[in-house]
């Protein structure tokens, strides 16, 4: 009987045993992968959304068709019901500079010194990796009248309002 | 068995077995520093402030803007004077963006600390600058600009 060549199985599985026990003790140490790419994805999704708030507030009327403050000016203060319902302009804007993404609009403001938030846009139910970005606008009477908006303002009266957009991927 | 024993060319099986577990370690281990750093770099980023600062700066610049021409329209018809109702309209401003900071858990301070006027008066085009203390702080992160100085013409 040749010995040598059990000699040689013995060898072999034995480092196979230790390969596979390395490849064990890596895949259980790169679990973190995982939350590194959504946290990646959270960033890019915040950026856009929030420049996406940006560019509508800061552009040119000669740009956009309603900027940001024209936009919550004109709201007539109809609640959103989804899916009929919802804020025509603002949602046309957006539609345009976030391709690719889902977004939700709520409008919070103080009246009579107590916090009121109204929904505006509803696309649907956010997913887990949602980001929510804020952008903030004041609005006049000589704004909402502008506008032709449902704001109830004094001449005398200023309103500061936050436009809180809840953005995720789909 | 005493055979087995003598034949020792086998080894390198095992030896080459053991160094290509070490160099799969060595990768690994490089791997896992990248993956966690770029963790800690998303981290940093998602948890900095930085929009809600900036934004509290640039609206509180387009805000003092639109009160310093309400304050115009105001006085147009009122005995009140033009610092005075653009100090009331201001305050009122500061109310409002820290209530709706505070809902988001951040202290905000928006004061206004004077109204320079290039002749001393206070006519639509002699208001060229105001003053403006800002400060923010969400637990982590303190942040004060003393004074934030406003151009209003």
């Amino acid at each position: 009987m040749d010995n040598k060549a059990q000699l040689h199985t013995l060898e072999g599985l034995a480092a196979a045993v230790l390969m596979t026990l390395t490849v064990l003790a890596i895949t259980q140490s790169t679990m973190i992968v995982t939350p590194q790419n959504s946290l990646a994805v959270n960033v890019q999704l915040e950026q856009m959304s929030s420049d996406a708030l940006g560019v509508l507030d800061m552009a040119p009327i000669s740009l956009v068709q309603y900027n940001l403050t024209e936009c919550v000016a004109g709201w007539n203060k109809t609640e959103a019901t989804y899916p009929t319902i919802k804020h025509e302009k603002l949602d046309d804007a957006l539609w345009h500079l976030l391709p690719g993404l889902l977004y939700n609009v709520d409008f919070a403001y103080i009246e009579n010194g107590n916090l009121t938030v109204e929904k505006v846009i509803i696309n649907g139910a956010p997913g887990d990796n949602s980001v929510v970005s804020r952008r903030y606008v004041t609005l006049t009477n000589q704004t909402v009248h502008m506008m032709d908006g449902g704001w109830s303002l004094q001449d005398d009266e200023l309103k500061v309002v936050e436009v809180r957009m809840t953005a995720w991927k789909v | 068995m005493e055979s087995m024993k003598k034949d020792t060319k086998a080894q390198w099986i095992a030896l080459s077995g053991l160094v290509i577990s070490l160099i799969i370690i060595g990768l690994a281990a490089l791997a896992n520093q990248a993956v966690i750093a770029g963790y800690h770099s998303s981290n940093a980023v998602l948890e900095f402030p930085k929009d809600n600062i900036r934004e509290l700066n640039s609206h509180t610049r387009d805000s003092a803007m639109i009160i310093k021409d309400l304050s115009f329209e105001i006085n147009s018809t009122s005995n009140e004077t033009i610092p005075f109702i653009f100090e009331q309209l201001f305050d009122n401003y500061s109310t409002q963006m820290q209530a709706l900071y505070a809902v988001h858990g951040e202290t905000v301070d928006v004061s206004l600390v004077s109204i320079n006027s290039t002749n001393g008066t206070f006519g639509i085009n002699d208001i060229d600058l105001i003053f403006v203390n800002i400060t923010y702080n969400d637990g982590r992160t303190h942040y004060i600009s003393e004074p934030e100085i406003i151009e209003v013409r």
